[in-house]
């Protein structure tokens, strides 16, 4: 007997499993909806003004502004990079609404580097319920987009905001399972030392988010 | 890398004696209860939150096999390659062997506690193998020489003070300062080129997801992607108890973990890893492995069911008295605190183990404060009556129960051996405390004894002293 065998055999005589799966399916579920019953109420009518709550709260600790239009985003990165003391040239992640922009003064075609100082990205949907920027990994998102850049300006579509984690596990349902899926919820951080917040340890130190219409 | 010597008594003392020690416990576990506490306090509904998060995990394990065969399938069908292994042993040879069919000569690792348990970084060093601790609590104990103490905080033993002595000693560049933020940003200068170097990436998972085939991690510093990311090969190791039914699911777990570790909602990245890179990906590993591991596990399906529940989140360490007290190293094991003495007699045999689920107070802390609601005290109550069952248990401490059961099942007796102790042992008490006592000793040199009233409970009772 393979080690496959002897796991499987090991735990068929541990639990004798009955059931079809539709029924296993339709338990998940109940599962499901019993842990909902549990969930504190939130303010679902303005997504937007729950996202910057959630993302802008001290334990997040990301940094939002809001435009009206995507084409705003220019000006928004050189209000940053001006605030910030940035080079006027970054990374740009590779989604084709980002490329079109008129970026005027700016230099967005660096290309991304270990030390990058700033990275401008979009997400392909937000959670309000936890602030959290969703990427889904592919030729216009790569992963390290995320993780490298010492500053990462994201821009998030107001309609792309989804209420709770759960609506996205049924919004993710629908769509191809990619290499990687990102959850960012604020710049990175770590308490390994004295359970004391750092931020800035392997990710991000600043994550700044603009949410457009 | 040295793991803890001596026998559980050798390093209890050793650890009582440690006032670092006993500061450095406290600053983390006081740092994590206070938030934890805060984040309960925002979910009214937390404690029917915990029943629910222990139903969806009991359903995944009712239904075991069911989606361990739908992870499998899915997985393969993202391209990744999936391994099983019955023991540490064989979990440790299928790493080994696939670094060294990648040609790898670094390899870097994202925190795990199976990779711990299997003894991985062990058998990577006896390979040959370059090994790079990326998560920073890992990266200090790596410099240090020493195995995590923790489960969430591997370096919780360690005061800031500690960690600036061992990057001063070891990073290529000092860190400019010795607060905490300077030495995050020194580890993150002097481990950024391995991230690239490493021809292999090592992660573990948070939870196995049935219906899609991918693995997600719960981090926060952003050194599992980097981990992952960029080397040409991936492999996980996992318990096979991390499996869960969906998406959904794990997300839902994930909101009672991340709460129980340190009071945040999410930490930074909730990550799901799925395949190696797709044709037109841009990053990524070319291969993807997933190793399966058993130890034990499908042998605790029958004999500790809800243990397999555990979502690895470290509050019952945080909130249990003992813990504070001897820190991680003392019991020896790869997980320490409450769940680490249930976990450990399964993992190493309970002959060699058996003081640890003695090492408790049974007050019931970890199981309150567990998100999945396992009946911890019940099942250290468990090992020990097997291991006195078992004949573990050394003669004297049976004489000593013995005795005391002779006299406890005698009120007469007993009331009257209370009237002489009580007097006697009020001449040992200073300012309302006892805190030293003949032929205790070993019990009051770590602890006061509260100084007994003059009279016992029943006496008060006779005479009509109710107030």
């Amino acid at each position: 007997m393979n080690a496959r065998e002897a796991i499987f055999a090991a735990i068929n005589k541990a639990r004798t499993e009955s059931g079809a799966s539709a029924a296993i399916a339709a338990e998940a579920q109940a599962c499901s909806e019993a842990m909902k019953r549990t969930l504190p109420a939130l303010d679902l009518s303005d997504l937007a003004a729950l996202f910057t709550a959630r993302a802008g709260a001290e334990k997040v600790g990301a940094t939002l502004e809001r435009v009206a239009a995507l084409g705003e985003l220019p000006a928004a990165v050189a209000r940053y990079v001006a605030a910030n003391n940035l080079a006027p040239d970054f990374a740009v992640q590779p989604d084709p609404r980002l490329r079109q922009l008129d970026w005027g003064a700016l230099r967005p075609g660096a290309p991304l580097r270990p030390d990058s100082a700033l990275a401008v990205g979009i997400a392909l949907c937000g959670v309000a319920e936890t602030g959290s920027l969703v990427f889904h990994s592919g030729s216009e998102a790569p992963t390290l987009y995320e993780f490298l850049p010492l500053h990462h300006l994201v821009a998030l579509d107001a309609q792309s905001l989804l209420p709770r984690l759960e609506d996205y596990a049924v919004f993710a349902r629908d769509l191809a399972v990619p290499r990687n899926v990102n959850l960012v919820t604020g710049a990175s951080g770590t308490t390994d030392i004295e359970g004391v917040l750092a931020r800035g340890a392997h990710g991000p130190g600043r994550l700044h988010i603009v949410i457009f219409n | 890398m040295s793991a803890p010597a001596g026998t559980f008594h050798d390093r209890v003392e050793k650890a009582l004696h440690d006032p670092q020690l006993k500061i450095a416990l406290e600053r983390t576990t006081g740092n994590a209860r206070r938030k934890r506490a805060a984040a309960v306090e925002a979910w009214p509904e937390f404690s029917a939150a915990r029943a629910a998060a222990a139903a969806i995990k009991d359903h995944a394990l009712a239904h075991m096999a069911y989606y361990l065969e739908m992870f499998e399938r899915n997985a393969l069908a993202s391209g990744a390659q999936v391994h099983w292994a019955r023991d540490p042993d064989e979990a440790r040879r299928i790493v080994v062997e696939i670094c060294k069919a990648a040609g790898a000569k670094t390899v870097t690792r994202s925190k795990s506690m199976l990779g711990e348990e299997i003894g991985l970084p062990h058998a990577l060093a006896e390979a040959g193998l370059r090994r790079v601790e990326t998560d920073l609590a890992e990266h200090i104990i790596q410099l240090a020489g020493e195995t995590p103490s923790h489960i969430i905080w591997p370096a919780a033993h360690r005061t800031r003070e500690d960690v600036a002595k061992l990057f001063d000693q070891y990073h290529r560049e000092k860190p400019p300062a010795h607060d905490v933020v300077s030495m995050v940003g020194s580890a993150r200068k002097e481990l950024r080129a391995d991230f690239f170097a490493a021809e292999v990436g090592i992660s573990g998972a948070n939870f196995l997801v049935a219906e899609t085939g991918a693995i997600c991690t719960i981090t926060n510093e952003g050194n599992a992607e980097l981990t992952t990311t960029p080397p040409r090969v991936h492999i996980v190791t996992a318990g096979i108890e991390k499996i869960v039914a969906s998406t959904e699911h794990a997300l839902q777990l994930t909101r009672l973990l991340v709460r129980s570790a340190t009071g945040a909602d999410l930490t930074q990245y909730t990550t799901f890893h799925s395949g190696p890179k797709r044709a037109a990906d841009r990053d990524g590993p070319e291969q993807f492995h997933i190793v399966l591991v058993d130890h034990e596990r499908t042998k605790m399906l029958s004999e500790l069911p809800e243990m397999l529940r555990c979502l690895r989140c470290g509050a019952c360490l945080n909130h249990c008295v003992v813990y504070r007290a001897i820190g991680g190293h003392a019991y020896g094991g790869a997980y320490p605190g409450p769940m680490g003495s249930v976990l450990t007699p399964a993992f190493d045999g309970l002959q060699q183990t058996r003081d640890l689920p003695s090492a408790c107070t049974l007050n019931g802390q970890c199981k309150q404060v567990c998100p999945v609601d396992i009946p911890l005290p019940t099942m250290l109550r468990h090992w020990r009556s097997r291991s006195w069952r078992a004949g573990y248990e050394p003669k004297i401490a049976g004489a000593a129960i013995s005795i005391w059961a002779f006299v406890a099942a005698r009120p007469a007796l007993y009331q009257l051996a209370q009237t002489f102790a009580l007097p006697a042992m009020r001449l040992f008490a200073k300012a309302g405390w006892i805190s030293s006592l003949p032929l205790a000793s070993g019990w009051t040199a770590h602890r006061d004894f509260p100084k007994p009233p003059r009279q016992t409970f029943l006496t008060m009772i006779r005479k009509g002293n109710r107030s």
